[in-house]
């Protein structure tokens, strides 16, 4: 399953931290009607580099949904960030 | 005959315990190493992430710099099948980019199944690195 949101959080030393959640949901649904308009000029282009459309799309799915509950942490004297994508 | 065995039989003839407890004895004692055997049969679940951790000490005294990666082991191989929808023109540069670096590579090789074997492989995968003041780490869990 693709996932549905980014957690995002910062914190510097001796200020308050924040988190923020990022509804990738949104971004979906605003992405997929842009996909299905441009499928046919990616489709075309795909047949020019002899690359199968269909399996570009696939592959792009399947990418995004094995993003899921990736993590990252950086964290320095000054600095926290994490990034979780749930 | 072990140890333990041993142990129970001794305790029997001093009579500091009945028949029935040296039987009850022996017969967990039996037990043990199959419960251990099966234990170590039992299939290891299979890991689902790689993570790749950095502990970098300051040499001034301040916090450490730390990073912790995580990363899905679907992700290597979704990622395998995007060499599948590179074009031909741009696979011959990238192979010859990797050529001129020291990795002599055809993409249109790599198949899904051949990286299942290696994704299996990286179950067991535990890489450590330790410098002066930096330690990384890379596990599969």
């Amino acid at each position: 399953m693709i996932p549905l949101g980014v957690t995002v959080r910062l914190r510097r030393t001796g200020r308050r931290g924040f988190a923020v959640w990022i509804p990738l949901f949104l971004l979906w649904l605003l992405l997929l009607p842009v996909a299905l308009v441009l499928f046919p000029v990616v489709y075309l282009a795909c047949l020019f580099v002899r690359v199968n459309a269909v399996q570009l799309y696939m592959t792009a799915w399947r990418i995004l949904a094995s993003l899921r509950h990736t993590l990252i942490e950086v964290e320095d004297a000054e600095h926290a960030v994490r990034i979780h994508i749930a | 005959m072990n140890e333990d065995r041993r142990k129970v039989l001794d305790m029997l003839a001093a009579g500091k315990i009945t028949a029935e407890e040296a039987e009850r004895l022996l017969t967990a004692l039996e037990k043990e190493p199959t419960a251990t055997l099966a234990q170590e049969s039992a299939p290891k679940p299979k890991a689902k992430y790689i993570r790749v951790t950095v502990d970098q000490a300051d040499p001034d005294g301040k916090a450490p710099k730390k990073v912790n990666i995580r990363v899905p082991i679907q992700l290597l191989r979704s990622g395998v099948r995007l060499a599948g929808v590179i074009p031909v023109q741009a696979r011959q540069h990238v192979e010859d980019a990797m050529r001129a670096n020291g990795m002599a590579f055809d993409l249109s090789q790599i198949k899904p199944e051949n990286l299942e074997e290696i994704v299996n492989e990286l179950q067991d995968l535990s890489i450590d690195v330790v410098e002066e003041h930096s330690k990384v780490r890379i596990f599969a869990e």
